[in-house]
């Protein structure tokens, strides 16, 4: 599953989902004779636009390493074969660092792929090949495939593709996935995948030390080779891998026949290993990289740079959220202007004019119709903002941006408990909450995750969020932006303070990221995840508009609804300063947060709500729980449990901080 | 006490060390260790030494304080003589161990503190055993003359031959590793506020601090040469030079 827009979109359970552009029902695929392909490279090397590519599906592609979570897998056909496509998570390498990758190998090792492709950032070669020596180890036919061998071009480095397949006797293909060049060569050499001739040999020494211990292993595993080689790096995760599988008798053999050689071995084994490995790298590069000597590097080089400069970056940054800000409010206020012209007021007024009995007329187009706070808002008033901020957003993840500002805003992160590697999640809290605590997975240590997660669910308004709570406070004044901005960013720091203090346990896992070069984003790659996120959205989201709008129409109209406005008056009205009516937005919140920011942006503008009171409703919808599919996230992250202490800790914390919101507020405006 | 005796103890007290490092006590072990030059009489003189302890019938076998420090001094010189040669002379197999055996009985605990800085305080010896800290890593002394520096020291947008990596940490080195971050490649510092980016082969990647003090490098390094290791040939020829300068020292 890959970075979604809007909430949570549930595991599919039937992994083999069929292509129906490819398979028709008459000629169902034989599933036992399906051979797998897997999809594997580093980080950001595009191999999801090759599965698009490939299976003529969308997922979700952006230009910052992590975008993919979960593995996808779908049917295709090439020419007679039926192939299972499995797209996977970045690799490093085969000694694992994180669960994220563990997923991988696990994959690799148990499912047994019957083809590999390596997807490989020609401009990141080494590195790539460094992997690939690896995975040749796997014994597995392979494919590689130099993708974005445009911006190679353009950094005046030629790898000769012809000499690297006959080279590694596999085949090789060039490809600018993004723009869909090079997949008819892929799918062709996929069918010709072939095992490589030329594999690493790690000398006399480590051979026969991987020699022994891979007659020591349980006899029918698979890549005991591979394995054994890893046993020998001391990787953490082997020796569970194989508890999975055999009783512990065995893997305790294993070990003792381990520590045996071990002992044996004078000297560093992993870096044997890797030297070895290096100079195959080394040897490959020599013979088929070529490389210009003078090269201009560019603006965007330059402007990569820029972003992350401790003095520069601030204001590109502000600029970038001027251009957020400006388009959300005044683009999508123009849209929202034509379609309320173009279609709700003609609506409303043809209903109008067939003069049904009240109880119908109100059904359809009343204060809680089915109309206007269900279709109306979910495509007058929300759809607008959204799909201006889904374009804005794609912009942002494809030229690579967040990556680069991850470190320009470190140093602040660290404060408040969140390690580097957790800030890329923190920022995609600002596109999807559900996504992003699922991308904590990637953090090794409790303590950094706890805080991680806590502070994504806490006072990060997500994409829908913030766009919505943008307009509304547009419409309020620049100043009310400005304090609901503060008071997110202090109440956000503040939790983030206290956890740091609260909770023990060491915090210094390491960070060391990977920079995308920024680039121009291309607009067609844009406008297509612009599309599949707004489509996604109506998916997901427009029946359950219509259907809490009946909800809390039927609700009035039995009178529960003013029986619950009674009893939380003295919450909502003496505590908070809010109208009565706002616990309509309340109730709707429960169901679906954009159809609440859609009904505050309605009472702003019906001047229902008073300056202070839009600040206040602002900011209670934006920290005052979770949503249901975030809170699922956390289950799954966490544990039950501590999903349902951090939902309980949040609502009290911003009931609290809401009230008192309310009270510093009206002192300072009287 | 002779010359030759003092070097024949040196190795006994060297093996020990050894085999702390494998967590062996054995005196077997040792035997199996040294076998063609074991010597029931050395151990004897160790022991009225004071340099090690005789527990359980003299079947276990373990250095005392004195005898730890004696021989953390051998090993340390040792192995930075190893990295002496590998690193600054180009030197390797065979030359690299036998000039290292000479050298740790020779030379002063100060001459090799200066090593060690003239280094940058490496703490690997090139086959990636540990190498015991002296008093000036602790203090992490810098010179005008140390070849090797920390890669966080170089100024921004100059450009390094990596010596080695100080990790003990076999998750980090593998990602490093995996990132091409390795001895003999060519990185750039391109910033170091708020976090450090370098640029190696092609990638850039934004280090933490405590991750990029591990990284040490030449400090002159030569402009970017295709192919790691570039500069070793030339400096094969001085290993026979450095062999006399340490005969120099035995008188």
């Amino acid at each position: 599953m890959s970075i979604g827009f809007v909430g949570i979109q549930p595991p599919k359970k039937n992994a083999n989902v069929m292509n129906d552009k490819i398979v028709s029902p008459s000629c169902l695929p034989d599933m036992n004779n399906l051979k797998k392909v897997a999809i594997i490279g580093l980080p950001n090397t595009g191999k999801t636009q090759i599965f698009n590519n490939l299976t003529g599906e969308y997922n979700i592609v952006a230009n910052y390493p992590g975008t993919t979570i979960e593995m996808k897998r779908t049917v295709t056909r090439i020419e007679d074969q039926y192939y299972q496509i499995i797209d996977t998570p970045g690799l490093h390498c085969l000694y694992i660092h994180s669960e994220e990758e563990m997923a991988v190998r696990d994959m690799i090792l148990s499912e047994r792929p019957d083809i590999i492709v390596q997807c490989i950032d020609s401009s990141q070669y080494k590195q790539s090949f460094l992997l690939t020596a690896e995975l040749l180890e796997l014994e597995t036919p392979m494919v590689l495939v130099l993708n974005a061998i445009d911006e190679t071009a353009r950094k005046g480095i030629w790898i000769d593709s012809v000499e690297l397949e006959r080279m590694l006797g596999i085949p090789v293909v060039e490809s600018i996935a993004l723009r869909g060049l090079g997949k008819e060569e892929l799918k062709d050499a996929i069918s010709r995948a072939r095992q490589s001739t030329l594999d690493v040999k790690y000398g006399f020494q480590i051979e026969s030390a991987i020699n022994e211990l891979t007659s020591a292993l349980p006899f029918d595993l698979d890549f005991k080779h591979k394995i054994a080689s890893l046993y020998l790096l001391n990787d953490p995760f082997v020796e569970k891998f194989l508890q999975k599988k055999y009783d512990a008798e065995k893997v305790l053999h294993v070990r003792t026949v381990f520590n045996k050689i071990r002992r044996q071995i004078k000297g560093n084994i992993r870096q044997g290993i890797n030297d070895k490995r290096s100079q195959w790298v080394n040897n490959v590069t020599a013979a088929v990289v070529k490389k210009n000597r003078v090269v201009y590097k560019g603006f965007s080089h330059h402007f990569t740079n820029a972003t992350r400069h401790p003095i520069l970056g601030i204001p590109i940054f502000l600029f970038f959220m001027a251009i957020v800000y400006l388009s959300v409010v005044y683009v999508s206020g123009a849209i929202d202007k034509f379609i309320t012209f173009a279609a709700v007021k003609p609506v409303t007024g043809f209903i109008n004019s067939w003069s049904l009995p009240v109880f119908w007329n109100d059904l359809l187009i009343g204060p809680h119709g089915i109309l206007t706070l269900g279709l109306f808002n979910a495509i007058g008033t929300v759809l607008p903002i959204l799909s201006v901020f889904f374009f804005i957003f794609g912009c942002f993840e494809d030229s690579g941006y967040i990556t680069n500002f991850t470190v320009l805003s470190k140093r602040i992160f660290e404060k408040i408990g969140i390690p580097g590697n957790a800030i890329t999640s923190l920022v995609l809290g600002f596109g999807c909450k559900t996504m992003a605590t699922l991308s904590t997975r990637q953090l090794t240590i409790y303590k950094e995750k706890f805080i991680a997660v806590f502070l994504i669910a806490f006072a990060i308004p997500c994409s829908a969020q913030l766009s919505i709570s943008m307009a509304i406070l547009a419409r309020v004044g620049l100043s009310a932006f400005l304090i609901v901005l503060g008071v997110l960013i202090i109440s956000e720091m503040g939790a983030g303070l206290i956890l740091n203090k609260i909770i023990k346990g060491k915090s210094e896992s390491s960070y060391i990221q990977v920079i995308p070069q920024m680039r121009f984003p291309s607009m067609r790659a844009v406008f297509i995840k612009t599309y599949y996120r707004i489509v996604s959205f109506l998916k997901e989201a427009l029946p359950i508009f219509i259907l809490s709008a009946a909800g809390l129409f039927i609700f009035d109209k039995v009178g529960l609804l003013n029986m619950t406005k009674q009893a939380l008056t003295p919450m909502v009205v003496g505590w908070m300063g809010l109208p009565k009516d706002i616990i309509d937005v309340f109730l709707l919140a429960l169901a679906r947060r954009e159809a609440a920011a859609g009904l505050i942006l309605k009472m702003v503008d019906s001047g229902a709500l008073n300056y202070i009171q839009s600040i206040v409703a602002v900011v209670v919808t934006t920290i005052s729980f979770p949503c249901v599919a975030n809170i699922i996230a956390i289950g799954k992250e966490m544990g039950w449990k501590t999903a349902v202490a951090m939902t309980t800790l949040i609502f009290a914390a911003s009931f609290l901080l809401v009230g008192a919101l309310n009270w510093i507020l009206v002192l300072v405006v009287h | 006490m002779g010359v030759t005796q003092k070097v024949i103890h040196d190795e006994y007290i060297e093996q020990l060390w050894y085999m702390k490092e494998q967590g062996e006590i054995s005196i077997d072990f040792l035997k199996s260790a040294m076998p063609e030059s074991f010597d029931e009489k050395v151990i004897e003189e160790l022991f009225n030494f004071g340099l090690i302890d005789l527990s359980q019938n003299a079947l276990i076998i373990k250095l005392t304080e004195s005898g730890e420090a004696q021989a953390r001094q051998l090993i340390r010189a040792h192995r930075l003589a190893e990295r002496l040669i590998a690193d600054v002379l180009g030197g390797g197999g065979d030359d690299l161990e036998k000039i290292a055996c000479e050298f740790e009985h020779t030379v002063s605990g100060e001459l090799v503190n200066s090593i060690c800085t003239l280094l940058g305080h490496p703490k690997e010896c090139p086959h990636g055993m540990p190498i015991p800290e002296g008093e000036c890593c602790k203090l992490a002394l810098k010179t005008e003359l140390s070849l090797i520096v920390p890669l966080a020291d170089l100024k921004l947008g100059e450009s390094a031959r990596i010596a080695y990596i100080n990790c003990r940490n076999d998750q980090q080195i593998h990602k490093l590793e995996g990132l091409c971050i390795r001895p003999g490649v060519l990185v750039k510092l391109h910033q170091n506020y708020p976090t450090y980016v370098i640029e190696c082969e092609g990638a850039s990647i934004a280090l933490d601090k405590e991750v990029i003090a591990n990284i040490c490098v030449w400090k002159n390094s030569m402009p970017a040469v295709e192919g790691a290791n570039s500069k070793i040939s030339d400096k094969k020829n001085n290993v026979k030079g450095l062999s006399k300068f340490f005969h120099l020292f035995k008188k």
